[in-house]
């Protein structure tokens, strides 16, 4: 009758005191510690050349946090959702149909940069309210509404790009250089080059958990997420919030496609494969529960790294990319029991 | 038959239970009250195998006993009925009362005939003569209790353990249940039955033990006992000292309500709501009394834009001017505040602080182009906690770490940083301690005298006798008479809570 509750009952009292505030610590900071812990790991397991640790080599540890950027991104804002107890399928395909739409319209229509990207940013978020508005006014699922949008974002990027790769050429008669420069560049940083991704990862990070820590649109988006019935009946404006939330998350979708697109050259209908499961990954490690009304933007900011070290060291040591994914699952899961801890 | 001796339980430092002997005979029904927070629940684990690390014996029959888990406490024949049910809604009631002790034909198949005719007649021992195939989801509040107490049944407990039993259901589904407790009690099943309601355990109780601040206090015989020595003796308090003296004072009217309708769906053409009408004036406190299911909730949600403005006809003014709220905020806005019925689900947002639960419905007053300023934020929030006395050990530990008492004033200082000038309160001293209580009366009168104006809902009659200038009685959606204080009775507002009664049964809606 009263199994479920049981160990928790019992637990509770005793527990406490055994874990003691190192405990606390280490839990409170799981993304923190997780990442600590894998660096360490990698810097053991890293390959030594002429005495220097690669993996610690800066321009590695750049490469990381590059190839960290978008996932990153994309976990931003998957995080708010998350936190909304919802989630958003259509992240991936989101990506896809904003390079598909930034390649075609540089290439093909030559536009320039800064009417391209109002344009697929425009796209980006008016995808993402959409599927706020079906999810709050409809009220259907979130799950369905943008499963539903993925495919169907994906079919338009796949008409658009006329189902291949649309290449960019950058400069000349191709595609304004500006446009690589801003996305996939360099700046000279300390004696280092440092890619462009890394600050375009700080600086949403850095707003995004800004706005959820300190302005009224951040405490509402916990409330709702903790309570939605409580938030709607302390006057908190339920719908809009969601709405905000899924639009600012595909936004952060198209962003991170440009950074995608600069990066290889070229938009495709299939780029952003899985990478709605990569930012839920990331999220998850962050701490964040699927639960909702909880979690924190650098949390996952730190679950993206995370999974890029996992890349970059098993890549380091040339070891196939079926035991990454294999070993990917195994931290999720790790990092889910870690949050139960926390829970209890 | 059950002797407890000398049973003391401590939490870290916290001495939940000091030193408790006392016992429950066979067969009695035997009642124990306390405030919140006086060991109740603590004890009540204990016997059903929750807790097993405690000092002190429990003797069953004279024989030492120590459960190891609640499985045990259940074999031996213990069974508890917790306030939130444990029932699986989606499953059928056969299903839920053999749920893990399922029945198996020879051949490994569910043994569904045996279950059901057994659960049929566990129902009607019950005098619940329905289809045990149907899913609980679909059943009453009462009926779902009564299925909890088949379950218990079907267990042969010996020893059954209600706790507030009745804190979901209505008149009608209590007396059912009383009736069933009191069959029960002939067939010899010993039961401990825990409430808030003083009245209810002087209607079904043979003994009362009470408890208070972990001690044992006394165990009297109920019938030698009445309400204002129990209380005494719970509180170390008078009875007439938990009300303020409220004289009312009336100025304007600030609020009127003409031909009020809500209709249920269009197409049903069903009225939670009927045709009514009323005015609240400066410095009142109108009660609103009825039945459960009578329409006291919706007519406050109604007021405070909670439901489709499309379902809602009529006229709501407020200082004379006529007001459509299409969503809460809006109510908030124009200077209402609504205290809910339920706070853990309506009211609070438990994985949130109590700090940021206080100033979630004002924090447009702490927002400078978007940013909160903290520091005024924390300022108010100590304001709050300072005058309504809550009892945290910091304004940054999560709300449902606190008391239930405690909670309730989060939900009231949540609402009053709003400024509201109509306070809208439903059941506002529901489950929480008499002290709180007494701390809530206070606050509430002192509100008037500044000048707000209270409609507040309650099922306790008690209270609406005592705190309410007018009362105003509803019976299925309809306002069947307005008493003033100085001359409404108990009587007069079961009278014309039940003036539609035969049909009530048929009506209810039932509270999910």
């Amino acid at each position: 009758m009263q199994e479920k509750k049981l160990p928790a009952l019992i637990a509770t009292p005793d527990r406490k005191k055994f874990g003691g505030i190192v405990g606390k610590l280490i839990l409170r900071s799981q993304s923190y510690f997780g990442l600590f812990g894998i660096f360490i790991l990698s810097i053991i397991l890293s390959p030594v050349r002429n005495g220097h640790v690669v993996f610690l080599n800066p321009e590695n540890l750049l490469n990381i946090v590059r190839f960290a950027s978008e996932n990153g991104i994309i976990a931003v804002g998957m995080t708010l959702v998350i936190i909304l107890a919802g989630i958003d399928l259509s992240v991936g395909a989101v990506l896809a149909l904003s390079a598909v739409g930034a390649a075609s319209l540089m290439m093909r229509s030559d536009w320039e940069v800064i009417p391209t990207l109002f344009v697929v940013f425009a796209m980006g978020a008016f995808i993402g309210f959409i599927n706020g508005v079906i999810t709050t006014k409809v009220k259907i699922q979130p799950f369905i509404v943008t499963l539903a949008m993925m495919t169907i974002a994906r079919g338009i990027a796949s008409l658009w790009s006329g189902g291949y790769a649309i290449p960019l050429a950058f400069g000349g008669a191709g595609a304004p250089q500006a446009f690589k420069d801003m996305f996939a560049g360099h700046v000279i940083l300390f004696g280092l080059e440092v890619p462009v991704q890394v600050f375009y990862l700080t600086g949403v990070a850095i707003l995004v958990s800004f706005i959820l820590r300190n302005t009224g649109f951040g405490r509402h988006v916990l409330a709702v997420g903790g309570n939605e019935v409580a938030a709607r009946l302390s006057g908190v404006a339920v719908d809009r919030t969601k709405i905000i939330v899924f639009t600012l998350c595909s936004f952060l979708a198209s962003l991170a496609a440009m950074l995608h697109a600069a990066l290889v050259n070229q938009g495709s209908h299939i780029d952003g494969n899985g990478y709605e499961t990569n930012a839920i990954a990331a999220v998850v490690i962050g701490g964040t529960s699927m639960a909702g009304g909880s979690g924190t933007v650098l949390g996952s900011v730190m679950g993206a790294i995370i999974l890029s070290i996992l890349d970059n060291i098993l890549g380091l040591r040339n070891i196939q990319s079926e035991y990454q994914m294999i070993l990917k699952g195994a931290l999720i899961i790790l990092a889910v029991i870690s949050q139960k801890q926390k829970a209890e | 038959m059950l002797e407890i001796k000398s049973v003391s339980k401590n939490f870290g430092g916290v001495q939940a239970l000091k030193d408790i002997t006392f016992q429950v005979e066979e067969g009695e029904i035997h009642a124990i009250v306390g405030e919140n927070g006086a060991g109740k629940s603590t004890l009540m684990n204990i016997l059903s195998g929750v807790y097993t690390d405690y000092k002190g014996e429990l003797l069953w029959k004279g024989q030492t006993l120590k459960f190891k888990n609640p499985r045990d406490a259940q074999i031996h024949g213990v069974a508890i009925i917790h306030q939130e049910l444990n029932l699986i809604t989606e499953l059928t009631i056969t299903e839920n009362i053999f749920l893990g002790r399922e029945a198996y034909t020879p051949f490994g198949m569910l043994d569904n005939k045996k279950m059901d005719n057994e659960a049929i007649k566990l129902l009607e021992r019950l005098n619940l003569y329905i289809n045990p195939n149907r899913k609980v989801k679909g059943l009453r509040m009462g009926e779902q209790q009564l299925v909890e107490v088949a379950k218990a049944l079907s267990l042969d407990a010996k020893l059954l353990i209600l706790d507030e039993p009745t804190s979901a259901l209505s008149e009608n589904e209590i007396e059912k249940l009383f009736a069933v407790i009191k069959s029960l009690k002939q067939e010899g099943t010993t039961m401990i039955y825990i409430s808030h309601k003083l009245d209810e355990i002087f209607q079904i109780s043979d003994r009362i033990t009470v408890f208070r601040d972990g001690q044992y206090i006394g165990t009297k015989l109920t019938k030698s006992v009445n309400q204002k020595g129990l209380i005494r003796m719970m509180v170390n308090r008078e009875f007439e000292e938990l009300f303020p003296n409220t004289t009312a004072q009336s100025g304007d009217v600030v609020l009127e309500v003409k031909n009020l309708f809500l209709s249920d769906d269009p197409r049903k053409g069903r009225h939670p709501l009927y045709n009514i009408s009323f005015d609240l004036k400066r410095g009142e406190i109108i009660g609103v009394a009825g039945l459960l299911g009578a329409g006291r909730t919706e007519l406050l949600e109604t007021l405070f834009g909670v439901n489709n403005p499309k379902r809602v006809k009529g006229q709501i003014l407020i200082n004379g001017l006529e007001c459509h709220f299409h969503s809460p905020s809006e109510a908030i806005d124009a200077g209402l505040a609504f205290v809910t019925e339920d706070r853990k689900t309506q009211s609070l947002i438990l994985k949130m602080l109590v700090a940021h639960n206080i100033t979630i419905s004002a924090l447009k007053k702490f927002l400078t182009h978007q940013i909160i300023q903290k520091k005024d934020e924390n300022k108010a929030v100590q304001e709050s906690i300072k005058e309504l006395q809550i009892k945290t050990s910091s304004p940054d530990v999560l709300v449902s770490k606190l008391s239930g008492g405690n909670q309730q004033k989060v939900s009231l200082a949540k609402c009053l940083l709003t400024n509201p000038h109509i306070l809208l309160l439903d059941e506002p001293t529901h489950g929480i301690d008499v002290g709180a209580k007494a701390e809530i009366y206070a606050l509430l009168s002192r509100l008037v005298s500044d000048g707000a104006s209270i409609i507040m809902a309650s099922s306790e009659l008690p209270e609406i006798l005592a705190m309410c200038d007018r009362i105003l009685v509803l019976c299925e959606g309809r306002l069947t008479a307005v008493l003033p204080r100085s001359d409404a009775t108990q009587e007069m507002i079961m009278e014309a809570a039940t003036e539609f009664q035969t049909s009530v049964s048929d009506t209810l809606i039932p509270q999910l």
